[in-house]
């Protein structure tokens, strides 16, 4: 079994360079976890709330690596022949169906059930074979030629059997097909499980992975984010926006806005060529990063104390610079 | 650097949190690829492999900046130097330490301890203070009662002896009173730091296996005896206790049963292909989840265990995810959602104000659960009644039990009084208990724990 491996990841800081050069700001955290993850050939449990940039990770990691990226989505009811692999009864169908007359031919001269049952037998594993196997996420991930990322996303959606199935993959990299044998990862993926912490995984699971919460970004960040995320929005407008949405955060919300809610409040405001937040601008674009309708009708009632706590906060960093 | 980490390791389990072999491990060689400079990323790369859950990060962080947080000789003044070097903080210096081997503190490589103290080089004398601490094994240090002997054994290996005897000859000197004045005030100072040295790290090792202590003591203790400032903690064992049980008796919801086709099914999707049988299905058990309907009593006679089966009705309603609570003195009122919607404390004591105080009526909830809850008590109902079965001399409604025995699948009693007791004085249970499937004498945790397990299992078994 051959590693993933790239000189590039020679340094932590050197990580972190390198998915910023594809639109990914890490956190020191975030890059030292996937540095470890990568070197400890170790998966990679990420929690933290949605839309904080999970599935990104695993993208921007994909996209420096140029490795494809697998993702396979867990929810309630999932198991091995949709994640690994199922066999294709169709086509095998079809070919029977079709090999009819091949079959008779081969038959004949067979005297006895006995003697037709030892004739198809030396034919029997054909129809069992790769040709007729329809491969999975999990069975791809193995098979690739140069390695890839193995994004698990939602493993806390899946059921505790899944999980448990899981573990194999994840500890050696292989796994146990009964019509085909134990198949071996040729080049080892890189793997991100992701969590919302719906339920909390199995102590079996946990110690297989490394650990990553991703928190909601600080300001700092949070504006490095919606610089390269967002190309063309004014200094003036990112400091109050990112200063605003993290007040709107502090508030007790149903559901608290995240990165990609900045991004597309961001984007929104940047269609409406604002320079700057007014009462009027950002009353009407609620909705783009607050999704629930009392958490609209909380953020309203103060929103003017809000925009002004914004204002003095995007202005003091630059105060403090001067 | 090896002995440093184990060290960590054993400041976390400290901070209440188990580290397992492979997560030493992989903290190993992940220190390994990032070094010991930079003290944020050696945080964050401990973290990622020692912490597996977000509480546990928090707790880890804590512990990280407790455990490599270096600060003995800090404000020692010196006399004739500045201010001591930076080096002290940094984890390299203790790490440092680690790889300086056993012996050789006495100050005979070295300097003496007098020329460290009045030279105030700290970043020394807290070299020779970690390889000290190391030589005495401090890092076994359990109670706070141990704290002189260590504080005492320190000094020693750190070359108490010859600093002591240097005093007494400046002392004799009589030209060198100055001097005998500053030894002895270093020697205070030195007694300070290794005094505060040895508390912290009290506070990091010692509280593991003391805090195992407690919590055993409480678990075999009775709950009527336990005092309210344990409240918390035992909200920290219940919660476990509970946990445990739920994952034991939730997990295999399905069993797979061999070799029993499935035929209805495996023709059905099947039906697909012509009516040839590819896929097979095959019989499986299905195992529910508890269904449980638990009834507390909350009245003055058995007050004391009012609050921990509370409790521990909580922490079962935040693990079984079908549970329906009910808590009783001289009527039955439904307690679900108050559990349901507010933390562990505030729920008990709003149960307790709401509902306890008054006599007991076990006639009357009896009548009451007839009427109101019967209908929905099937054969997949498990009832749990916790009480002392005292009725006040009132009705004892006995038939009801027998209803519940005949629809539920269990029935179980859980007394807080000794079998002896049962039947005496104005106690019915001598009554309720035949209707019963289980009636079990239970006042400790232990008692609960295992009373509860057993019926967990028998449920899980006949399903």
């Amino acid at each position: 079994m051959k590693t993933l491996h790239q000189p590039h990841f020679d340094s932590i800081d050197g990580l972190a360079q390198r998915l910023a050069g594809v639109d990914y700001i890490a956190s020191r955290d975030i890059a030292t976890a996937v540095y470890l993850g990568f070197n400890l050939e170790k998966p990679l449990l990420v929690e933290g709330p949605a839309g904080v940039g999970k599935t990104e990770l695993a993208k921007g990691m994909a996209e420096i690596l140029d490795v494809p990226l697998i993702r396979m989505q867990c929810y309630e009811g999932l198991d091995e022949s949709k994640a690994l692999y199922e066999w294709k009864y169709g086509k095998q169908l079809l070919y029977t169906q079709l090999l009819k007359d091949k079959l008779g031919e081969m038959m004949q001269g067979a005297v006895g059930l006995a003697a037709s049952m030892d004739r198809l037998h030396a034919h029997d594993d054909l129809f069992f074979s790769e040709h007729f196997l329809e491969p999975r996420p999990l069975y791809q991930a193995l098979h690739q030629e140069r390695g890839c990322v193995l994004l698990i996303d939602e493993v806390d959606k899946s059921d505790p059997e899944f999980e448990a199935f899981l573990l194999e993959v994840l500890s050696d990299f292989q796994i146990s097909v009964p019509e085909l044998g134990t198949i071996t990862a040729k080049v080892k993926p890189l793997v991100l499980l992701t969590s919302n912490n719906t339920r909390e995984m199995s102590d079996a699971l946990k110690r297989r992975c490394l650990h990553l919460h991703i928190p909601f970004p600080e300001a700092k960040l949070e504006r490095r984010i919606l610089e390269r995320r967002v190309p063309g929005l004014s200094e003036t407008l990112n400091r109050e926006l990112v200063a605003f949405i993290q007040a709107v955060r502090q508030m007790d919300l149903k559901k608290q806005p995240s990165v990609s809610e900045t991004i597309d409040w961001a984007k929104t405001l940047l269609l409406l060529h604002a320079e700057h937040l007014s009462l009027d601008m950002v009353k009407g674009t609620l909705n783009v990063f607050l999704k629930f309708e009392q958490d609209i009708a909380t953020a309203n009632e103060q929103l003017p104390t809000l925009l002004q706590q914004a204002r003095k906060d995007a202005e003091m960093p630059r105060a403090s610079h001067a | 650097m090896q002995a440093t980490l184990e060290d960590f390791f054993k400041a976390l389990r400290g901070g209440d949190l188990e580290v397992s072999l492979n997560a030493q491990i992989d903290a190993a060689r992940a220190v390994e690829l990032v070094g010991w400079r930079d003290r944020a990323l050696l945080k964050s790369a401990l973290g990622a492999t020692l912490a597996k859950t977000t509480p546990d990060r928090a707790l880890f962080d804590d512990a990280f900046e407790r455990f490599f947080r270096f600060s003995a000789f800090e404000n020692l003044s010196a006399p004739t130097q500045d201010p001591p070097a930076q080096s002290a903080q940094s984890p390299q210096n203790t790490a440092a330490t680690g790889s300086g081997g056993p012996g050789g503190c006495q100050g005979s490589g070295g300097q003496a301890l007098s020329q460290l103290l009045l030279a105030g080089d700290s970043a020394a004398l807290a070299k020779r203070l970690q390889q000290a601490a190391r030589e005495v094994g401090l890092n076994d240090i359990w109670f706070f009662t141990q704290k002189g002997h260590y504080t005492q054994k320190i000094q020693q290996a750190m070359g108490l002896e010859l600093l002591d005897r240097e005093i007494s000859d400046a002392k004799r000197q009589t030209l060198a009173p100055e001097r005998a004045r500053e030894l002895e005030l270093a020697r205070k100072q030195l007694f300070e730091e290794v005094r505060n040295f040895v508390e912290r790290k009290l506070a990091l090792f010692g509280t593991a296996p003391t805090r195992q202590l407690h919590d055993d003591f409480l678990q075999s203790q009775k709950l009527s005896n336990i005092e309210k400032r344990d409240f918390a903690r035992m909200h920290v064992i219940v919660g476990k206790i509970a946990k445990r049980l739920a994952e034991r008796h939730s997990r295999r919801k399905k069993k797979r049963v061999r070799g029993q086709l499935d035929f209805r099914k495996t023709l059905r999707q099947n039906a697909a292909y012509g009516g040839v049988m590819f896929e097979t299905f095959w019989r499986s058990k299905v195992v529910d989840r508890p269904r449980v309907v638990a009834i507390c009593d909350v009245s003055g006679s058995v007050r004391q265990y009012a609050r921990f089966l509370l409790l521990f009705l909580h922490s079962l309603g935040e693990q079984v995810s079908d549970l329906r609570s009910f808590a009783f003195t001289n009527h039955l009122v439904e307690v679900s959602d108050t559990f349901e919607s507010l933390p562990v404390e505030q729920a008990v004591d709003k149960v307790m104000r709401a509902v306890g105080g008054s006599g007991t009526d076990y006639g009357q909830t009896l009548l009451d659960i007839e009427a109101r809850l019967l209908d929905d008590i099937d054969r997949r109902t498990t009832v749990l009644m916790l009480g002392d079965a005292r009725n006040n001399r009132g009705q004892a409604q006995a038939h009801v039990m027998q209803l519940l025995y005949q629809r539920a699948r269990r029935v179980i009693w859980l007394n807080p009084e000794p079998v002896s007791f049962w039947g005496l004085g104005d106690s019915e249970m001598k009554r309720y208990a035949p209707y019963c499937h289980i009636a079990r004498e239970c006042n400790s945790l232990a008692h609960l724990e295992s009373t509860l397990d057993a019926l967990l299992r028998t449920h899980s078994a006949s399903a």
